[in-house]
């Protein structure tokens, strides 16, 4: 007992020593235009930024802080309040930052940087890409919707094909949907238009919808920014239909799609981030492409709706998904 | 002698107690929306300071955010002169932007001295004739340039998309400034830098020539408008022009010209904004100088030379605003805030001259300086 409660001691007197040495750390987070509290990314990934801190031991709003950008332009400035103030670590969100990220990146060799959905194609040794296999999310979702739907046929309105991760989402909820019934209809439609367009055309993401359902579709996947919530918009007006999310939970984000939403496909970025700035916090960099996870999100009001069996099932997909036992056949 | 410095000062001080006034009650009141949610606004507008003028860097930052501003202040003060509201600094920048960068990216092997100055008509060039046309139609369809320079604004912004268009798999072709390497991102490549603005002191500053260019631009404009006889008649056209054409005038070419010299400022604002700092266009770069320069021209109270001095107010909220989020954790919105009451306070002069314990006959009489 006694020896118990020593060894106990020695263990919280190491881990208030181990607290006190890591507070040195110091991590700034820049967002992509827009709030903080964006229900996306933005919050996502500073929901990993707080919770990594709270970890070490760093106080937020005095170790911890963000920068809201207001302007494009002003990226490189935002990051650079970080770098002046020495902060070790600067987590900039969204692929817009990618450019200004890896030349802040370049000139501050001693800074630990973590770019939130930044592909590096040219990796550096203090830059680290937090970027995601969107094709497993998209498996998943495809065998969720493989399970529910009853007419056999399923559809997924996507953003343009023109961004890479987009094609992987299409093509992941293909195979996700084949793994489970081999024989099923999946319509695939892509915004035809540029990337400017391609994410914040609610109108056609809707038109298509219709299209789709009109085509026998019961179960919409809804890829592409404000496009795609269009699509999820346009299923919650019909009854008994069902709809997935993209990116974030989009149960959280996006309520008038509360009547047919059943999961989204996410990107699970919160805990990326933390990772990131634990690796670093343990002496050392991670660089290059760094794979966060995937998953579906909570089914929410339709928990009961989904059967447990099929509960089981997603969650040995994503192990195997996971453990490579199961490929999603994109990109390979 | 005394007597007509004294008239001066009073005129100077009848004429600065408004934007004065103005910005004095709008960080005041910007204090008090801070107070309401609980920030500190010490600690904010210390940090904003500190953003703006804290550091070389945070100087450079300033004079870089100020540049454009006092070229699309230009671009309003000189319509105001005119009698004209031009709303469509914003288009004209735009064009200016992908004027400069069609002329920068291309004729490799062309002098600095012959390919900077170029790409820098080109854009003025470009902005001109976005000008021009709402003059145009203002004088021979009667068509107001609020509307058309709206207008003109969304034509501007689309047309600017489609020249960096990267093309689609259904077979739209790519648009003519479009940059292959950058695949998917709809961007143009990047100037040569012959057409570049040359760098001045420490290169990790940015400050470009262009920081000198605006505000010579602003000498320019006041010479032309109070020292020319163009200037001469811009005024008298914008105070009456009916007077203006009885005493022999023509307004509806002097309409036409001010816009057009208008939107040439606004395009040297994109130009220099491209071949100075972006170095090339995206859609994303359009941003919001275009209408904060009605803000500043009126701020100025439409004259050239105030013109400097409130792009210079406005362009250090901009560049301290990052600093002040750093510091005191208040949102940057809280610029924005600042930046409409100081546009309120100066577009109803009523409001800040209620404030002010001064005769009413001085009321009325600064009221008439509108």
């Amino acid at each position: 007992m006694r020896y118990h409660n020593f060894s106990f001691a020695l263990l919280t007197a190491f881990a208030v020593l181990q607290t006190t040495a890591q507070a040195e750390v110091k991590v700034g987070l820049v967002t992509d235009v827009g709030r903080v509290n964006d229900r996306s990314f933005n919050q996502s990934a500073w929901q990993g930024v707080t919770e990594a801190c709270e970890q070490l031991g760093a106080e937020e709003g005095k170790d911890c802080k963000y920068i809201e950008t207001r302007d494009a332009k002003d990226y490189a400035d935002n990051i650079d309040q970080f770098i002046e103030a020495g902060f070790d670590v600067v987590v900039s969100v969204g692929f817009a930052l990618g450019e200004a990220t890896a030349s802040a990146a370049a000139e501050n060799p001693e800074t630990f940087f973590i770019g939130v959905d930044q592909f590096q194609g040219a990796p550096l040794p203090n830059l680290a890409g937090l970027i995601f296999n969107e094709d497993r999310s998209g498996f998943l979702a495809g065998a969720l919707a493989a399970n529910l739907t009853e007419s056999g046929t399923i559809a997924s309105v996507l953003g343009t094909d023109l961004v890479p991760p987009v094609v992987a989402f299409g093509e992941g909820f293909i195979a996700g949907a084949k793994y489970i019934k081999p024989d099923i209809n999946v319509i695939t439609t892509y915004h035809p238009g540029e990337i400017s367009q391609a994410f914040t055309d609610p109108e056609w993401g809707a038109a298509t919808t219709k299209q789709a359902i009109d085509k026998g579709a019961d179960v919409i996947f809804g890829a592409g920014g404000i496009t795609g919530n269009g699509a999820l918009q346009e299923v919650a007006a019909n009854e008994g239909l069902f709809c997935i999310g993209v990116d974030t939970d989009q149960w959280l984000t996006l309520p008038a799609a509360h009547p047919c939403l059943v999961s989204s496909a996410m990107k699970l970025i919160t805990p990326g981030v933390i990772d990131l700035i634990k690796t670093f916090s343990d002496g050392t960099m991670t660089s290059g492409n760094y794979f966060g996870g995937s998953a579906l999100a909570p089914f929410h009001d339709f928990d009961d709706q989904v059967p447990a069996e099929v509960k089981t099932q997603l969650a040995e997909i994503k192990t195997g998904l996971e453990d490579g036992s199961i490929k999603t056949g994109y990109g390979q | 002698m005394p007597e007509s410095i004294k008239r001066i000062a009073r005129a100077v001080s009848s004429a600065l107690l408004v934007p004065i006034m103005a910005l004095i009650v709008a960080f005041a009141l910007g204090a008090v929306v801070m107070t309401l949610f609980g920030d500190d606004p010490v600690a904010a507008y210390q940090g904003l300071y500190d953003g703006a003028f804290g550091s070389a860097k945070a100087w450079a930052r300033t004079l870089l955010k100020t540049t454009p501003l006092i070229l699309t202040g230009l671009a309003v003060a000189v319509a105001f002169k005119a009698g004209l509201f031009n709303i469509g600094a914003a288009g004209q920048f735009i064009i200016g932007t992908v004027c400069s960068v069609a002329v920068g990216i291309h004729f490799e092997g062309t002098p600095l001295l012959i390919h900077l100055p170029a790409a820098l008509l080109a854009g003025i060039a470009g902005g001109m004739i976005w000008g021009a046309i709402p003059g145009l139609l203002k004088v021979y369809t009667g068509a107001h340039e609020v509307i058309t320079t709206i207008m003109m604004n969304y034509i501007a912004s689309l047309f600017a998309g489609w020249t960096v268009y990267a093309g689609g798999r259904q077979g739209q072709s790519p648009g003519p400034l479009w940059d292959p390497t950058a695949r998917a991102i709809s961007e143009t490549p990047d100037v040569l830098t012959s057409a570049q603005l040359p760098l001045m002191g420490n290169p990790r500053l940015d400050l470009h020539l262009g920081i000198i260019i605006a505000p010579l631009a602003a000498l320019l404009i006041w010479w032309l408008i109070y020292r020319t006889t163009f200037g001469f008649e811009v005024r008298t056209v914008g105070r009456n022009a009916d007077a203006a054409r009885y005493a022999g005038m023509y307004p509806r070419r002097t309409t036409v010209m001010a816009m057009a010299l208008a939107g040439g400022l606004a395009g040297l604002a994109g130009a220099i904004e491209t071949l100075g700092l972006n170095h090339k266009f995206a859609p994303e770069f359009g941003g919001s100088v275009g209408f904060e320069g009605i803000t500043v021209a009126l701020l100025a109270q439409t004259h050239p030379l105030g013109v400097v001095f409130a792009a210079f107010l406005l362009g250090s909220l901009e560049a301290g605003a990052s600093r002040m989020q750093f510091e005191s954790g208040v949102s940057a919105d809280i610029i924005d805030v600042i930046q409409a009451l100081v546009l309120i306070f100066v577009a109803a002069p009523l409001i800040i001259r209620s404030l002010w314990p001064g005769k009413r006959s001085s009321l009325a009489a600064g009221t008439k300086t509108q």
